[in-house]
């Protein structure tokens, strides 16, 4: 079972995580929309996954589409 | 033994043929002549508790059926199932923005929760998350590989001109998708 390096992005707002979604496949990014992880949330609620190493990139990304997003917590998820 | 000569016979005519014939005899000889009316006739007969042995002769495809009961079929029929049937590309009705984040939302955590249905069925506009595009195809792969069986209702595909884009499952007919439904212990409706 192959074990990837993953961040996942939380948002303020459902409607924020597809705007989100949208702009980062549009500048070509690998995200994944996800149920939020229990872990990090007990509401229900949805986030990004996407590689550890595009972090940044991502968060750049977003700030620059003034895309607001709430947390990044990084999370190793099995394959 | 009984023989069934189902060729250029339109689906699922093969699979009611060989229904009514097996409820006749427990030996049968089926020949159809493409390959989705072999697998619909011959999961039809697996589910029924057939062995069956697949022959390509002279351009047809010859089945040959035994009805035969082993213990671990026995076994197999006692387990409950469960089948999901996904009847819209987007989960609940009101919002399709919401309802296409919802599926995804929903097959994702599917294959991460430790009681798999046995079986999911996509129908009408649902057929598009088994064809190229699809968000949640890695899920539904993962799901599949996993043991989860995956049907697509060809006459959906079909209409919305998907059929050579199937990318996960078995492209299936009204007649098997009837009947599983039929034989499911639960089904979930999206």
């Amino acid at each position: 079972m192959a074990e990837m390096d993953c961040a996942v992005v939380l948002f303020y707002s459902t409607q924020g995580a597809i705007k989100a979604e949208r702009a980062l496949m549009r500048a070509g990014f690998a995200v994944k929309l996800i149920p939020t992880p229990r872990q990090f949330s007990s509401d229900c609620g949805t986030a990004l996954r996407c590689a550890w190493a595009d972090v940044d990139a991502i968060c750049a990304a977003l700030k620059a589409g003034a895309v607001e997003y709430d947390s990044v917590h990084r999370m190793t998820v099995r394959q | 033994m009984k023989i069934v000569d189902a060729r250029e016979q339109a689906c699922p005519q093969p699979v009611i043929l060989t229904r009514k014939a097996l409820s006749e005899a427990s030996e049968l000889l089926v020949i159809v002549d493409n390959e989705a009316a072999q697998t619909n006739v011959s999961r039809m007969a697996e589910k029924a508790g057939c062995r069956v042995e697949v022959e390509h002769k002279e351009g047809s495809i010859y089945l040959h059926i035994v009805k035969a009961v082993s213990p671990l079929q026995e076994e197999a029929k006692s387990t409950k199932t469960t089948v999901v049937l996904a009847a819209s590309d987007t989960l609940g009705r009101g919002n399709a923005e919401l309802g296409d984040v919802l599926i995804r939302a929903f097959f994702h955590t599917l294959k991460e929760v430790q009681l798999l249905p046995t079986t999911i069925i996509f129908i009408n506009s649902g057929v598009r998350l088994v064809t190229k595009g699809s968000k949640v195809l890695d899920d539904l792969r993962a799901l599949c590989d996993k043991g989860v069986e995956i049907l697509a209702c060809g006459t959906c595909l079909n209409y919305f001109g998907l059929t050579d884009k199937v990318e996960v499952g078995q492209v299936s007919n009204m007649y098997s998708i009837a009947e599983t439904l039929l034989q499911a212990d639960n089904v979930i409706s999206t």
